[in-house]
Parts: structure tokens; C-alpha cells; sequence
């Protein structure tokens, strides 16, 4: 076992510790943690968790619908940034901006974006949104990327795991099309 | 080491919806085509059902085509800035590449233009900035033209409910499709304020047609090829019958780089890149460009020799100018009740009241019922304006309200500017080393203007249907193009002001001929394939009567 997939187990662990037990419709359901026995391509296992955090925050989860972690959104994500995705060209914008995302709610919050519940994650998105974070992104490690257009992406990205097609990585037994009506 | 084809009577480049109907007429009167097409074969097989790469808003790449490899253009915003796009862009502008190009996949809405729409600048004037004019042909001589396209095509509709459409003299060849619920609300509204609602023609089987089946009602037919092969393109109509004569040969993977011409002004042939990098020139009699409003002039630009230094058919600057797709509005509402449409592709009911005849407006445009949204395409677009993008409200706002919105757009007819122009790029280039197309332009206030009031007569239509809220969709003040892509060559009478005559022939070349979007002077108020595939039989009957006069150009 190589080190990135021994470091994936132990995320494993940890993460379903975290997240195991989710109340759907009325019970009490052991869920699966969105990683585990998944080893990625791309996405390092600190990027995996960042990019889990931020489809949660786009698309949360509720009683009803998983939100874009359990949907497999970063799965999808990692197909698409590797060597036979659509997507490849954005990886290095990915390797910068997730870290660096991940860091800038520490002045504000004191913590990593992935440590904050869902409301602060909420507030702290709509600033980067606004481009309250695009002065000073160089600095901060964004390299030569903007905050705010980084978002746009992420989020479009999004919502092409959740809504798009599963044959995609995403959109996990599809629970969009569930969601919509359509199946 | 370049091979040369064996001569061939005509070439035709692109398959579209101009260039199959010419292969067709052509190798059926008997001249020996090539009809050679940049993409390859697009069947529903290798494509399924994802939205993703489909068609309409192709997020990951564009299955028809083209691919993001090889193919580049350059837009330029309207402050001047300058962006190299892949097609799946938005600013690329695409429409397709593929056999069949955009009619494999498209809505296949099939309009006639109205008798007005050939005669924008008679009827509405002089229009500050624009260089709006009045086709060289009217309605009644594309009129039999129309007819040959609705019926060796094939389509589905009934046009006795819709007092505007202009005069025929057959009926449509099917019987129309019936209206979904959606429809049938909308129909009621419709009449209550006066509207005349009338089932929208379609390029697809409302019952068996011409040996291939009835539609099934798929929702994923917009943007993806038909899976029961239902939808008439000329992928699966024209082109096969110009392939049985025995007389016509489709090359596909096949790139055109250059038309070729001599020292006598007579073009020779072109040139083009096969599927192995291998350089072609394939001679013929008569050349056809039915590359779309992009390609055709890119195409001529490209080939500038001695006694055309500027282009191809661009003594006069004309090559490329007036670029226009449509400046689509619309409203959206909310209803109390479910209205979706279980059955595809949803866009059954339109009004031409407003095509023309609306009081201080130019033009105006037809209004349909949108077709059926997809989610990813609907967890974007759609909503109130204001609305969250993202998040738990956003989340909401799907599962709450994807089944109880209904859309009308329509397409306004833009009128035409010189500098909304196809150009070639002086530093960009493709995959086989050719400048690559520079799209440039805007829209004028007056489709603007057009466009509030087509909405407004949207909104209302919602209203009267029962919807809680409503609101609008105007365009922006971009240069417009993609599906809808025309006006380039515009055809004309004086080879100062046009860059093809009435029969599409490029004024300089006797033997160069036109045959897709870029002819349109005007692109109606309305979807253009159906014109574009009746200007397809108009430029082959014309060749077709000179070359069994002995003419051989
Ligand atoms: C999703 C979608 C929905 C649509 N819905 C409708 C609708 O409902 N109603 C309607 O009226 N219209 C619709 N359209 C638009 C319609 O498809 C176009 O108007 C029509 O195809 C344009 O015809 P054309 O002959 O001008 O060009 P095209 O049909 O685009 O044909 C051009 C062909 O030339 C080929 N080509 C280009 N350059 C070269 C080269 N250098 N060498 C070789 N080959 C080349 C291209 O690959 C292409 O196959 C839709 C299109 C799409 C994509």
C-alpha cells in the first residue's frame, strides 16, 4: 500500500467516525463517508476533503436529498482533472486554490475553511463570492488566480457533479434526478 | 506529398443543413459530388443521453462537435479585449461539426419565414447603425423550395390554426403533434387574450415517415441525437439518398483549408486535410461552401490569392459582415401546479402574433414554449432574477419549483450591423495551422428594444395562464451568433453591398456557389434551418439547370 492510499484509509476512518450516522426520513441510517475505499487521481486526500466541504456548502445536504459530498461531486471533480477527464486544464488552478481557500477564513474565523459548520462556511463563500478576496490573493496563495472567478468555477463544477449525468463520477444513484421529479 | 483527388463535377463542403440538401440534388441529376465534411458520423449509440456534453449547453465538451483539441476562435468582448475559445465556450459560437452538423441534434423547430421577413428594409425603413436590407428573392419564389424541404425532409405540423403563416400550396407532409399539459394551459390563455396558439411545426415524425419511425417523447431530444432516429436531419434524409444515387461520395475527417482558384478567376477545387494529416486537393467544375455562417467566411478569407487579395468574394469588404443569430427574450413563471411536461421534447405551442406588425417596433418574433430544461441547464438559468445561486435556497428553489415552471422565448429578429463580423485572427491559428475565426460585434438598441416588447407579451401570456410569478429574460447587447449563426454572404443584387447574387453564386466566380446561413440578408423571426434547407434546393436547382444547359461554368 502506498502512502496516498494508506493516508485515504485513515481519512476513512476518521471521516466516517464524523459523519456515519445521518438522520434520513424519520431513521437513523449509517451512511458511507464519500471517500472511503476511493482513492483519487488527482485530488490530494487535504484537497479532497476541502473540495468535499465546498459541495456541502453549495449543495447541502438535507432530511430529504444528500448534499454534493455524498452525491460524489468530488469524484466527479477528480475524473474530470485527470488525464481522461474534460477538465485537465484546470488542474493546477485546483492544486492552488483549494489550499489557499481553505487558509483564508482564518482571519476572519480563526479556522480552516473545513473546520467551520455549514452557516460560517456559508458566510465565508459569499464574501470570496462578493470578491472580498481578490485584493491581496497573491499574497494570501492564490498564485495568479482570482478568489472570486475560482468560485464561479467551483460552483458551476458543482453543480455539473450533482446534476449531471453518473456516468460522469457524480450525481451518485442519481439523486438529482430523483430530487427534480424525473425518475 | 499532396494527393489529388479524382476530379469530381462538384465539391460540397460541410454537411449541414445547407450542403446535404445540394449533395442530394446534385448527385441526383446525375454531376459527380464529393461532399466533404470536417467531423465524422455522431449516432445516439455513442452518445446516450448526457447533458453534459450534449449539445444545447455542451458544459464538458461538445459531442457533435467540434472538439476542443484542435479547434480554437478568437472573441472579442466590446471593450476591445481579445480571448482565444474552445467550442464549448459560450463566445466560441458553435453549432456543430459533425454529418448533419447542428440537424442531428437540434430542437428541429421548422419555420417558414414570413413574406415580411424578406422585406425588413421596405417595411421598416432605414434603421440607424444598420445595414438592414431586402432579400434579392421574396417568399413566393423560396416558396416551392419550402415545400420540397418539408416534405423530402420531412415535417410534422398544421398551419391552417396559424393565421399569420404565409400562403402554401401543400399541407405539411404529418399531421402536427398534439399539446402536452403545458400546452394546453398555455392554449387556453392564449385564446382568452386573443392570441391565435397554433402546434409548432417540427422536423420529426408525428407518425411513421419515409421508413424510419413516430417519436417517442424522449425528454432528451434538444441537444442529443433521437435514439428511435425520429428526428429528421439531412444526416438521416438527404445525405443517404445522395449516397444511393451511386453518384455522391462523403468524405468525413475531412479539414478544408483553402478554395483554390487560377490565374482566370475561376476556382479549381480546394484543399484539405484528411484524418491522417494527409494534404488533398480535390478539383471540380463547381465549388459549394456549406461550411455555416462561421466557416463559409473564414474559408474565403483564408484564400487570398492575386486577383483576390483580400478574400474570396471580398472586393468589397463584405465577406463576414452581418453576423447575427437572434436576440432571444422571454419570460419564466412559477405555477401553483405541477405543469412539467412528462413528455419530450416539451416545445409544442407558439403565437405569431408578434412576428411583425407591432406598433414603433422593428420586427419582433415568434413565441414558443421553451423546451423541456434540463438540470444541470436548470440549476443555473431559469429563476427570478436575484436569486441565490447556491446553497440551501438554491437547493430549495430546485426541488421546490423545477415541475411548476413554465418558459416562452422567442427569437427576435436582430436587425443587421456592419462591424458584427467573422474575421480571421492575425495571430491565432488551428491544428492544421489556419488563422482561426475572430468574432467581433454587438447588438443594436433596437433588438433591444424588440426584445423588451416580445417579453412583455410573454410575461403576459404566463400571466393569463395562471402563473404566481413571473418574470423576464433580455438579452444582452452582445454579438450573437451559435445555433443560430447567418448573414455573412448575404445574397444581393449589387455586387457592392453583397457577396453572392440571387442564386447564391459569389458575384467574382462564376463557378463558387453559397449554399448555408451566411446567404441570409435577414435571419426572420424565427428558427432558420428550414429556410437554410431551402436555400439549399434553390442554389442546386439553379446549377442544376445550367449544367443540363451544357454550362459548365
Ligand atoms: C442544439 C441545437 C438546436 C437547434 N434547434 C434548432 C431548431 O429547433 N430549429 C432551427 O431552425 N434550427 C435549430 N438549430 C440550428 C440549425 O442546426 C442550424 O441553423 C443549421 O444547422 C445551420 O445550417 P448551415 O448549413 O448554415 O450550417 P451547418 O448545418 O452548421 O453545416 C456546416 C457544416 O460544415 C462543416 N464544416 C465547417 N467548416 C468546414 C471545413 N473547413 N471543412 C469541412 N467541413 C466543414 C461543419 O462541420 C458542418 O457539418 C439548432 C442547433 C443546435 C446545435
Amino acid at each position: 500500500m502506498d502512502n496516498r492510499a494508506e493516508g485515504m484509509e485513515r481519512f476513512s476512518r476518521r471521516q466516517f467516525l464524523k459523519v456515519s450516522a445521518i438522520w434520513a426520513g424519520g431513521t437513523w441510517v449509517i451512511g458511507m463517508p464519500a471517500l472511503q475505499g476511493k482513492s483519487f487521481t488527482v485530488l490530494s486526500e487535504q484537497e479532497a476533503v476541502i473540495m468535499d466541504a465546498l459541495a456541502d456548502t453549495i449543495i447541502p445536504p438535507d432530511e430529504e436529498y444528500v448534499g454534493g459530498r455524498e452525491a460524489m461531486v468530488t469524484r466527479f471533480l477528480d475524473q474530470q482533472l485527470g488525464r481522461y477527464g474534460y477538465l485537465q486544464r484546470e488542474k493546477e488552478r485546483y492544486h492552488t486554490c483549494l489550499p489557499a481557500l481553505n487558509r483564508s477564513s482564518l482571519n476572519r474565523f480563526g479556522e480552516l475553511f473545513t473546520e467551520l459548520d455549514e452557516e460560517a462556511r456559508t458566510a465565508h463563500l459569499t464574501e470570496i463570492e462578493a470578491g472580498l478576496h481578490d485584493s491581496g490573493a497573491l499574497e494570501n496563495g492564490w498564485g495568479e488566480y482570482s478568489p472570486s472567478a475560482f468560485f464561479r468555477l467551483v460552483r458551476d463544477h458543482c453543480m455539473m457533479g450533482f446534476y449531471g449525468s453518473p456516468q460522469h463520477g457524480g450525481n451518485k444513484h442519481f439523486v438529482s434526478f430523483r430530487m427534480l421529479g424525473l425518475t | 506529398m499532396t494527393i489529388r483527388d479524382k476530379h469530381a463535377d462538384a465539391v460540397v463542403v460541410g454537411s449541414g443543413a445547407g450542403g446535404g440538401v445540394v449533395a442530394k440534388e446534385l448527385s441526383e441529376a446525375g454531376l459527380k459530388v464529393v461532399l466533404l465534411e470536417r467531423g465524422g458520423w455522431a449516432h445516439y449509440a455513442a452518445h446516450g443521453d448526457d447533458e453534459l456534453t450534449a449539445q444545447r449547453s455542451f458544459p464538458l465538451e461538445a459531442f457533435f462537435g467540434p472538439d476542443n483539441e484542435r479547434y480554437r476562435r478568437v472573441a472579442v468582448d466590446r471593450q476591445g479585449n481579445e480571448r482565444v475559445v474552445l467550442p464549448n465556450d459560450w463566445a466560441y459560437q458553435n453549432n456543430a461539426a459533425c454529418v448533419g452538423s447542428g440537424t442531428v441534434s437540434y430542437g428541429a423547430m421548422a419555420w417558414r419565414f414570413m413574406r415580411e421577413d424578406f422585406t425588413m428594409r421596405s417595411t421598416y425603413g432605414d434603421i440607424a447603425g444598420s445595414t438592414l436590407a431586402d432579400w434579392p428573392i421574396s417568399y413566393d419564389e423560396l416558396e416551392p423550395h419550402y415545400e420540397k424541404a418539408e416534405w423530402e425532409i420531412g415535417v410534422a405540423g398544421d398551419d391552417d390554426q396559424n393565421p399569420f403563416a404565409p400562403p402554401r400550396k401543400k399541407p405539411h407532409p404529418m399531421p402536427p403533434f398534439p399539446h402536452t399539459e403545458e400546452s394546453k394551459v398555455l392554449e387556453k390563455a392564449a385564446k382568452t387574450l386573443g392570441y391565435h396558439p397554433f402546434p409548432i411545426p417540427m422536423l420529426r415524425n408525428s407518425v411513421p415517415y419515409d421508413n424510419r419511425p413516430a417519436c417517442v417523447h424522449v425528454r432528451n431530444c434538444v441537444g442529443f441525437a433521437c435514439p428511435v432516429d425520429a428526428k429528421n436531419g439531412t444526416q438521416n434524409t438527404v445525405i443517404p439518398k445522395a449516397i444511393a444515387t451511386g453518384n455522391c461520395e462523403l468524405r468525413i475527417h475531412a479539414q478544408v483549408t483553402h478554395v483554390l482558384m487560377n490565374d482566370s478567376g475561376k476556382a479549381t477545387g480546394v484543399r484539405y486535410i484528411d484524418k491522417e494529416d494527409q494534404e488533398h486537393i480535390q478539383s471540380a467544375d463547381i465549388i459549394v461552401l456549406s461550411a455555416s455562417a462561421t466557416e463559409t467566411p473564414r474559408l474565403l478569407l483564408n484564400s487570398r490569392n492575386r486577383l483576390h487579395p483580400h478574400g474570396i468574394g471580398n472586393r468589397y469588404d463584405w465577406v463576414g459582415r452581418n453576423l447575427q443569430g437572434h436576440a432571444y427574450c422571454g419570460a419564466d413563471g412559477l405555477f401553483g401546479e405541477e405543469l412539467f411536461n412528462r413528455d419530450g421534447p416539451g416545445a409544442t405551442i407558439a403565437i405569431a402574433d408578434f412576428v411583425h406588425n407591432n406598433p414603433g417596433i422593428t420586427g419582433g418574433a415568434v413565441l414558443c414554449n421553451e423546451f423541456i430544461k434540463l438540470p444541470y441547464a436548470y440549476s443555473s438559468g431559469f429563476r427570478p432574477p436575484g436569486s441565490k445561486s447556491w446553497g440551501r435556497a438554491h437547493k430549495e428553489f430546485q426541488k421546490r419549483n423545477y415541475m411548476r415552471n413554465v418558459s416562452i422565448r422567442g427569437p427576435v429578429q436582430e436587425v443587421p450591423n456592419f462591424e458584427s463580423r467573422v474575421e480571421v485572427s492575425d495571430s491565432v491559428r488551428d491544428y492544421w495551422e489556419m488563422p482561426v475565426a475572430r468574432i467581433s460585434g454587438f447588438k443594436l438598441d433596437e433588438d433591444i428594444k424588440t426584445a423588451r416588447f416580445i417579453a412583455d407579451k410573454a410575461q403576459k401570456w404566463l400571466e393569463a395562464a395562471g402563473a404566481t410569478e413571473v418574470w423576464q429574460s433580455i438579452p444582452g447587447t452582445g454579438v450573437s451568433g451559435s445555433q443560430h449563426q447567418s448573414g455573412t454572404c448575404r445574397m444581393g443584387d449589387d455586387p457592392q453591398t453583397s457577396v453572392t447574387d440571387r442564386y447564391g453564386r459569389v458575384h467574382d466566380v462564376d463557378n463558387l456557389f453559397i449554399a448555408d446561413g451566411s446567404l441570409h440578408v435577414t435571419n426572420g423571426g424565427f428558427n432558420p434551418v428550414l429556410t437554410i434547407m431551402a436555400l439549399g434546393y434553390r442554389v442546386s436547382e439553379y446549377i442544376v439547370k445550367e449544367w443540363q444547359a451544357g454550362n459548365r461554368f
